[in-house]
């Protein structure tokens, strides 16, 4: 069944690629048809999934390729279900949010279909050379749709992002062959035992190998740059699907193998980790109160909020990981839609200078919807209480307050910023006197506004009922911390009669964090 | 010596594959003499009928019970069996790309295909020598017949010059590895077979005759495979040879010399090893370096080419220097994926100049909107060269870096991966020049593109084996498990170089012990506490 969760994009990809000159309009139909069945498929996938269990579910398992052990192995656990919901869900309203005009339908609509097909992949492959394949995949085609469907300076940004983007992979391929070649294993299946055959300075250099490929992706703070050029330039769809899913892939990625794989270097550059945390909130968030570039705007908002993740993970208690897990779902929801949003204001106005734009929350001539969904999915992402944002980041800054409490403070500080930048934002293009030349522009359809209206209501729903989003991920992220947790008492109790005991007293004060029954 | 056991030493059959090649090179030869110009119709197909039915003969021949002939000349082992086949599928995809183009040219079809067979022929004989004169003899062969392949279109000063340079660098560095030869002929006391030089050299130790031969024996291959700095030959003679030729050096003569690498410097040199290893280390290293560097900067797409393909062959020398199985299968598969994957670019690029009559990269923009095939086929050779997943390229250098990482090559396979990245980047260049172009922006050969069509006689094969390579590329690497197992296998049922592979293990174990170790003692420490 998971199989199919991935296949289906690329099938459909391949028959959109196929299809006749004259009914290159039906590549739209036939992406749509794919990527609704991917959702339906993957909410039987949710209806079945059991919560209780850690582990990996609906497992597949094939041979491929004997001879360097990489074979096709994917299940879904906790962690990655909610990712997959989110990829399923957005890759539908990302073909829905796209122009009937766009030139190049079959090219444009069979690389979004590969890059669906790819992530899903992605997320649920458990052979690490299986992993690397698919995060590979969606390379050329995104790059393909900065390139041809982007702005002005697309040429610069997407070219920019090709060579980060492979710069990336080669050093998780690097790290990857380093993980399984050092340890000696004959298999690239992802097998938790791994890390036991390297020494402490092979394991702590393999992971920062990993720590840089992905920071590339997420971004950290120094390898960010591409990010804002790459979202400036690429058309709204592909920036929905750029901010809502493929920084995910690095969050993932590192939790993953970071975390999962290498426990024990994870514990040595955790406060490495967190500092970049805090570093990327505060500069992500000081560079977006002075950007008069709507868009931009909101792509450093995405690198504030990545920074928030970092510091969960970095942490690694239970609760921390629940909430980074939702901090992705979140960030993947909030900025698909706000990148929606800014994207009808771009299309109807031409521009996105917030020193010219006004008073677009005019009930008559403005875009008094749009300008009401910008407000909430802009206080969703300030981290107010009853939206999903709140959710998430009180379960990431509660859980790492007990392992670093400045750092912790310090990116609390961030939601601060959050709320200054957007606020100034929302006072600026919102508020005020619609100007003379803004007064007859086109509206907003309804039919438009329906991908907009969905993320919206996600948004709303898991902020009152925060439970719908946690409880999926909490058994495998208290899988995830015992690990550390005994990584941990490793370090401080060789001897393994008292570690045994010493796991269970530093797992239950672990536990003692509050449930997330107390956030609701 | 009676008759019947001269004929077991001659043991005649093993070259049979290379007998239907003669024959095949002799019937087109007086077909063409016979029928003139009208003969261009079916000389390219009695070729090709001639290449698989050597194909098959060779297929037939995979793990044969005696396959030493000629009192040890020739070496029929399923490793030569596997370049030898590689050999020859290159030639025929040359074949059938290159029959337009020839025609258009003006010259004799049959002339070429002639002097292509005895080029494969060259190539055939020397994957298989184990004796130092057959060896330099089908070197020559080779060689020989390259230059004229080069020089053949003779009214283009181009071609000329590249005849011209080709031949002069060839002439001398045929003369050093002969030298190298001779002086592996004296060092060994008379012997010319390798198997018997490299017993008797043992004997004799380390000597810096010995060191002065191994080093124009590698100058010698090393040119044949354009390792750098042996390279300088490479762009002038691709960007001035008619295309298809350039497809055939850039394949079958680069798998020849391999597989001539592996033989003489494996069998000849075991005493040796380490000194060898390191050169190619640094020959690999350079070349990856400079061949992906040097790309970045071309404009015409042959030379992207050239330098590419010096690049490519840096790649296939780690799993040479692997020394192990997994690295010898690798190299292998390597090649033959490379194959598939750089004649299919080559078909474009000559399918793309019969009908604009340039090769300029910047002349290819906006290609995708008037010839959406080629820029699919060429893109996704292209891709795959680059490594990007699931094109079989990737799958290649995915076994290649792997052999190498698991011999203990970090700094070749680090150096691999970060070069890989940059050929990345001219390779797509290329695709973006034909994808990203909007229709204004188009150049001007591909404004006047004529209108797509493949009835002209001889596009046909050309869409062929465009075809073919296309969807070799495509799949190979996605199913590569069987392919990779019967290289595995090629190398495993090489007597020729058992000797080290067991010398590679040894060291392996070596390098593996002190890591077991330490694991060994935490379970004894594990165990005295319980």
């Amino acid at each position: 069944m998971l199989s199919a969760l991935i296949w289906i994009p690329f099938i459909a990809a391949l028959v959109i690629a196929l299809l006749p000159q004259q009914r290159e309009k039906q590549a739209r139909t036939v992406a749509g048809v794919a990527a609704g069945l991917a959702l339906a498929l993957s909410i039987v996938v949710l209806a079945q999934f059991d919560i209780s269990l850690a582990g990996f579910q609906f497992q597949e398992t094939l041979s491929w390729i004997d001879n360097i052990g990489l074979s096709y192995n994917i299940g879904i656990d906790g962690i990655s279900l909610p990712l997959v919901m989110l990829t399923t869900l957005l890759i539908v309203l990302v073909i829905y949010a796209t122009g009937h005009d766009i030139e190049r339908p079959r090219l444009y609509y069979a690389m979004i279909m590969m890059i669906a097909g790819g992530v899903t992949g992605v997320f649920l492959a458990r052979d690490l050379l299986l992993f690397f394949l698919f995060y590979e995949v969606e390379l050329i085609p995104l790059y393909l749709l900065i390139a041809i469907w982007g702005g002005k300076n697309r040429a610069y940004a997407s070219t920019k992002f090709l060579i980060y983007t492979a710069v990336s992979g080669v050093l998780l391929l690097a790290s990857i062959l380093g993980i399984v070649g050092l340890s000696g294993s004959g298999s690239f299946t992802v097998d938790a035992s791994i890390a036991q055959a390297l020494s402490s300075a092979q394991q702590i250099t393999l992971l920062l190998g990993l720590v840089v490929a992905f920071g590339i992706k997420i971004p950290m703070v120094p390898l960010h740059t591409w990010l804002p050029d790459a979202h400036t330039e690429a058309s709204t769809p592909v920036s929905m699907l750029l901010a809502g899913i493929l920084l995910k892939l690095g969050t993932y990625g590192l939790l993953r193998f970071g975390l999962g794989l290498l426990p024990d270097a994870w514990d040595v550059i955790a406060p490495g980790l967190a500092v970049v945390a805090v570093i990327s909130t505060l500069y992500g968030s000081l560079n977006a109160i002075v950007q008069q570039d709507m868009k931009k705007l909101v792509a450093y908002s995405s690198i504030g909020h990545m920074g928030y993740i970092i510091l969960g993970m970095a942490a690694a208690t239970e609760l921390s990981i629940i909430g980074t897990v939702a901090q992705m779902v979140s960030h993947g929801v909030i900025s698909a839609l706000l990148f929606l949003l800014v994207g009808f204001i771009y299309s109807r106005t031409g521009t996105r200078d917030m020193n010219v734009l006004r008073g677009f929350l005019n009930p008559e001539r403005g875009f008094p919807l749009v300008g009401s969904l910008m407000i909430l999915g802009v206080m969703a992402s300030s981290g107010l209480p009853g939206m999903v944002g709140f959710v998430a980041e009180f379960c990431i800054f509660r859980g790492s307050f007990i392992t670093f409490p400045l750092q912790t403070l310090l990116c609390i500080v961030g939601t601060g910023l959050t709320s200054v930048y957007f606020l100034l934002m929302v006072n600026r293009v919102f508020f005020g006197r619609l100007p003379e030349q803004f007064s007859n522009i086109p509206r907003v359809s309804f039919r438009e506004q329906v991908p907009a209206a969905v993320l919206a209501s996600l948004l709303v729903m898991f902020g009152l009922q925060p439970h719908w989003l946690l409880e999926w991920t909490e058994a495998s992220a208290h899988a995830m911390a015992m690990l550390q947790v005994k990584a941990l008492a490793e370090v401080q109790q060789p001897d393994e009669s008292v570690a045994m005991v010493d796991n269970e007293a530093i797992a239950s004060t672990v536990l003692t964090a509050p449930s997330i029954e107390a956030v609701n | 010596m009676d008759v019947a056991n001269l004929a077991s030493q001659l043991n005649v059959g093993v070259i049979l594959p290379e007998g239907i090649v003669i024959l095949t090179l002799l019937t087109v030869l007086i077909v063409d003499i016979i029928r003139g110009r009208a003969a261009n119709a079916i000389t390219p197909y009695i070729a090709i009928g001639g290449l698989s039915a050597s194909l098959a003969a060779l297929c037939l021949q995979w793990n044969i019970a005696n396959p030493v002939s000629f009192l040890g000349s020739f070496n029929g082992d399923p490793l030569s069996v596997v370049f030898r086949a590689i050999v020859v599928l290159s030639a025929a995809f040359t074949i059938l790309m290159s029959i337009r183009y020839v025609e258009r040219s003006g010259t004799s079809l049959g002339e070429f295909i002639t002097i292509l067979l005895t080029a494969t022929l060259g190539g055939m004989f020397l994957c298989g020598a184990s004796e130092l004169v057959m060896i330099f003899v089908a070197l020559e062969t080779l060689s020989i017949s390259s230059y004229l392949l080069t020089g053949y279109m003779k009214r283009d000063s181009r071609s000329n010059e590249a005849a011209l340079k080709y031949l002069l660098i060839g002439a001398s560095s045929s003369a050093l590895f002969l030298y190298g030869v001779s002086l592996l002929y004296g060092l060994s006391g008379g012997e010319t077979q390798l198997g018997a030089i490299a017993a008797n050299l043992t004997a004799g130790g380390q000597s810096l005759g010995l060191i002065m031969a191994l080093v124009f024996v590698i100058a010698g291959v090393a040119f044949k495979i354009s390792a750098v700095p042996f390279h300088q030959w490479t762009p002038d003679v691709y960007e001035g040879s008619p295309t298809p030729v350039v497809a055939f050096l850039s394949v079958g003569s680069k798998t020849a010399g391999f597989a001539l690498a592996v033989r003489l410097l494996v069998v000849v040199f075991p005493l040796l090893a380490d000194e060898w290893h390191f050169v190619f280390t640094v020959l690999a290293m350079l070349s990856m370096i400079l061949g992906n560097m040097v790309a970045l900067a071309q404009t015409s797409m042959k030379r992207l080419l050239a330098y590419s393909s010096i690049g490519q062959a840096g790649f296939v020398m780690i799993g040479l220097i692997a020394g192990t199985e997994v690295g010898y299968a690798s190299m292998i598969f390597y090649l033959l994926v490379y194959l598939f994957m750089n004649l299919g670019g080559f078909a474009c690029v000559i399918l793309f100049s019969l009908r604009t009559g340039t090769d300029q990269i910047s002349e290819y923009s906006g290609l995708y909107h008037k010839d959406p095939l080629i820029t699919l086929c060429l893109s996704l050779c292209l891709l795959s060269l680059g490594g990007i997943p699931p094109l079989a390229g990737f799958f290649g250098k995915i076994y290649l870096f792997w052999a190498g990482w698991q011999a203990g090559l970090y700094p070749l396979v680090l150096v691999g991966l970060v070069t890989s990245v940059i050929s990345i980047y001219y390779y797509i260049r290329v695709v973006k020049m034909m994808v990203v172009r909007e229709p204004q922006e188009m150049s001007d050969a591909v404004k006047n593109y004529p209108k797509v069509s493949w009835d002209a006689p001889g596009l046909k094969p050309l869409q062929v084996g465009l075809v073919i390579s296309v969807v070799a590329t495509t799949l190979v690497g996605v199913a590569s498990n069987p392919v990779f197992t019967l290289a595995i296998d090629s190398v495993e049922n090489s007597p020729a170089l058992s000797a080290s592979l067991a010398k590679a293990k040894e060291k392996s174990a070596i390098a593996v012990l002190p890591k077991d170790s330490p694991s060994l003692e935490v379970t004894k420490v594990a165990s005295a506490k319980l």
